[in-house]
């Protein structure tokens, strides 16, 4: 019970952890920007928009509270799972090592380059690294399989709140946290053995500026009914909330399309970039008639493995009748 | 008013306990009652340890002397002398006065080179045991005639000195007077320890230990900055204890391996000045309470615990210099190439780089002088650092021919070296566990992964 208690409180200090999307600062920026955008956009008026906001259809609807359930079960889960997997350390110093042995790089090279320029560097370049690589990965959930098998997870929403980030299967958090551990290996060994000990990185509290950017810019909006598009010359730049909203909707037009996180230029070089589009109460989810039952625990965790076995077995038991063809031809070529 | 009268009470006995002798306090290494049963003489402190104070004083005068290419004089601290030698070091300076001057006020009769370790020593071309080596360090040193050799990178007081006390003062202790002399048949405490003897086999050899160990009789009341700053010489307020204007380096002063672990501890990750030290004056506590008698079972295996406890400590100490000075001369190494590149003149920093790898090497050689081989680690740490630094031509002393004389070949490039300087500290810290990293060159690697924090919750941006 304690260790229960623990992580319980574990988890509801993600709401005090400024690197988190889900920090209170983040969340109420985040009202503000929304209010703002419904009286002056949207033309409700603030108790309407308030209203609006805090819809409880949405934030008490049975997708949300599976969201709730995910965010802390899935804690439970990756703190057994995370303490095995490799991190960031570990394969940064192999790669540190690495840079070493190879003959044509040389360690420190660029070692007297100014320090405000070294920071800017790295921390430009990590920002551009893993933004990239999230939309890479994001990429692969949908077009793989036995990935999307476990994305269908995050998708099987019918209602986004700022908590669905948290609704993901736990083997997918698997994949983030090795992308992650990989991103920052390659950031972090490839510019301390060119630049020397001086590298740093710009944060403000805690959290990379860009990302800080991106918080308080209402990331959390992504995820929410509120609707926030930019102008289309923006959208080719920067994902609005109405975006990734599309990124959610079950219309066929929409598979596949703005995978990015913050930039959309990555969707936009791609060719998978689709602007933000005015439509009325947008329906979310995988299909059009999704079942009710998709928002259970069982079907949220179990499902995807179930997929995924049958996406496994399914040529093994092609072969299987391959073999007893061919068993089959060779017996009766004996007789 | 009353604010005063208390502040001045308060100083009044703060004052007090701090004027408290720190004898018999459980802080100090002395002094100890006589317990040998039947001993009639008139003596009242059963603690001795000044032949190993007066080894410290030949090592430090031997590592003065080192640059300076006269042979008999290294030979006469090394192995003794009939005469009344000088100390050349540890020496007055300033306000820091020393109380003696000649080697026989501490102890006459006294050699480094019968105390040094007869094992065989890998790290050094020729295959020659610990005294050998540092003998062929010392004559190599006098052929050059000053410190640092350029042509093979070797700095020779760094090598002769930090092999030294690992190849002397660490073997005697760990090896000798805390290993075999602990044994129940070996120097019982119901006897003396010599005939004539005022103290007890175990006594005494517990007290060689210690002296060896190099640490001040008071120092663990002191602050670890205060013990390092007494071998700086730069806190003569700390170091002299009975107040008597000079420091006595029978008790006062702090050498060797002791200093090292001072210098680790004063960045506060650390703490084996005083845990070597407390576990030296518990153990001489257990010994002094058996009375002169033979020591019970009970009373040996407390002693084997402390022994651990010191000799885990202070194999850590000699290992917390080898990833120091791997991490220097990482740093070296990138500055000559920095220097190099711009066609620059890379004297000065090729003889920084000469001393630290000279640390280096004596203190890996050091670390192999133990109580247990340390087996795959000794091999993978001569191997990284090889025989001799990597030199500004790309060569390396590979050997010794017949004549003793160092042969060069071709070494590996200047990254890999660097790359060696790296793995050598992660087999300190796989190894050995070492906290104060001095010199972490991996550092920032490992700072920076913290900063950005591992993704452990699983969450679809």
């Amino acid at each position: 019970m304690d260790l229960l208690n623990f992580l319980f409180l574990d988890s509801l200090y993600e709401f005090f952890n400024p690197k988190k999307r889900i920090f209170i600062g983040y969340l109420l920026i985040a009202v503000l920007i929304a209010a703002f955008w419904l009286v002056y956009f949207r033309k409700l008026n603030l108790r309407e928009a308030i209203n609006k906001i805090f819809d409880k259809k949405i934030l008490f609807s049975k997708s949300a509270k599976s969201d709730y359930l995910l965010f802390f079960i899935n804690q439970i889960i990756m703190s057994v799972i995370s303490p095995v997997l490799i991190t960031q350390l570990a394969i940064a110093t192999a790669l540190f090592y690495y840079f070493h042995s190879v003959s044509w790089l040389d360690a420190g090279v660029w070692n007297n380059t100014p320090l405000v320029i070294i920071i800017s560097a790295f921390t430009l370049f990590h920002f551009l690294l893993e933004d990239f690589s999230k939309y890479f990965v994001h990429r692969l959930m949908h077009k793989w399989p036995i990935l999307w098998a476990i994305h269908k997870v995050h998708h099987s929403a019918t209602f986004l709140t700022p908590m669905t980030v948290f609704r993901t299967h736990p083997l997918e958090g698997v994949v983030f946290s090795l992308r992650s551990a990989f991103t920052q290996a390659i950031s972090i060994s490839s510019f301390v053995f060119l630049f020397g000990p001086q590298v740093d990185i710009a944060t403000i509290l805690g959290a990379n500026i860009f990302i800080f950017a991106f918080n308080i810019a209402g990331s959390n909006l992504r995820h929410s009914h509120i609707d926030i598009s930019y102008w289309k010359w923006l959208e080719y730049l920067i994902i609005s909330p109405a975006q990734h909203q599309v990124h959610h909707s079950v219309l066929k037009q929409h598979h596949d399309k703005n995978f990015g996180v913050a930039l959309a230029v990555w969707d936009w070089f791609f060719g998978s970039l689709h602007h933000s589009e005015k439509i009325e109460n947008l329906k979310l989810g995988i299909h059009i008639n999704q079942k009710e039952d998709t928002h259970s625990l069982r079907s949220l965790y179990f499902e995807p493995l179930k997929e995924i076995i049958l996406i496994v077995i399914k040529p093994l038991t092609k072969l299987k009748q391959i073999l007893k063809l061919i068993k089959f031809t060779l017996i009766g070529v004996n007789r | 008013m009353q604010n005063k009268f208390t502040k001045l009470i308060l100083a009044g006995v703060f004052g007090t306990t701090l004027a408290l002798p720190a004898f018999g306090d459980g802080h100090s290494y002395g002094p100890f009652p006589i317990t040998l049963k039947g001993y009639s003489g008139d003596k009242t402190n059963s603690v001795s340890y000044s032949g190993q104070i007066a080894r410290h004083v030949q090592h430090d005068s031997l590592k003065k002397l080192a640059g300076s290419g006269n042979l008999p004089e290294m030979m006469a601290y090394f192995k003794g002398s009939d005469k009344n030698k000088k100390i050349l070091a540890p020496a007055s300076k300033g306000d820091f006065k020393i109380k003696q001057t000649l080697l026989n006020e501490i102890s006459s009769g006294k050699n480094l080179s019968g105390k040094s370790y007869k094992g065989l020593v890998n790290g050094w071309p020729g295959g020659m045991t610990g005294v050998e080596v540092l003998e062929h360090m010392i004559n190599k040193a006098a052929e050059h005639g000053s410190a640092f050799d350029p042509n093979t990178g070797y700095n020779y007081p760094q090598l002769i000195s930090k092999f030294a006390m690992g190849a002397v003062f660490y073997n005697q202790a760990v090896d000798n007077y805390l290993d075999e002399k602990l044994g129940p048949d070996n120097k019982p405490n119901n006897k003396p320890y010599k005939d004539g003897a005022y103290y007890t086999g175990k006594e005494h050899s517990w007290d060689e230990a210690f002296g060896y160990w190099g640490a001040a009789a008071h120092s663990l009341n002191l602050t670890a900055e205060q013990n390092y700053n007494i071998t700086k010489m730069k806190d003569m307020a700390a170091a002299d204890h009975n107040g008597d204007g000079v420091v006595d380096l029978k008790t006062e002063y702090n050498f060797a391996h002791a200093y090292y672990a001072a210098s680790y501890d004063k960045g506060g990750k650390t703490d084996y000045f005083n845990t070597v030290t407390q576990a030296f004056v518990d153990g001489r506590k257990i010994i002094t309470a058996a009375n002169g008698e033979a020591l019970t079972n009970a009373q040996r295996s407390q002693l084997y615990v402390l022994r651990d406890i010191i000799g885990q400590n202070w194999e850590k100490v000699i290992a917390e210099s080898v990833f120091k000075y791997a991490g220097s001369v990482y740093k070296d190494i990138d500055k000559l190439q920095t220097i190099i590149e711009a066609n620059g003149d890379t004297t000065k920093a090729f003889a920084t780089y000469g001393k630290h790898w000279g640390e280096l090497k004596g203190f890996a050689l050091a670390l192999q002088c133990g109580k247990n081989n340390i087996g795959e680690t000794a091999v993978k740490l001569n191997r990284m650092m090889g025989f001799g630094p990597v030199l500004l031509n790309s060569s390396q002393v590979t050997g010794v021919d017949s004549n003793g004389n160092f042969i060069k070949d071709e070494a590996s490039g200047w990254d890999e070296y660097k790359l060696h300087m790296l793995k050598i500290q992660k087999l300190m810290v796989d190894v050995f566990a070492v906290k104060a990293r001095a010199n972490d060159q991996l550092a920032n690697i490992s700072d920076l992964s913290a900063k950005l924090g591992g993704s452990n919750s699983a969450e679809n941006d």
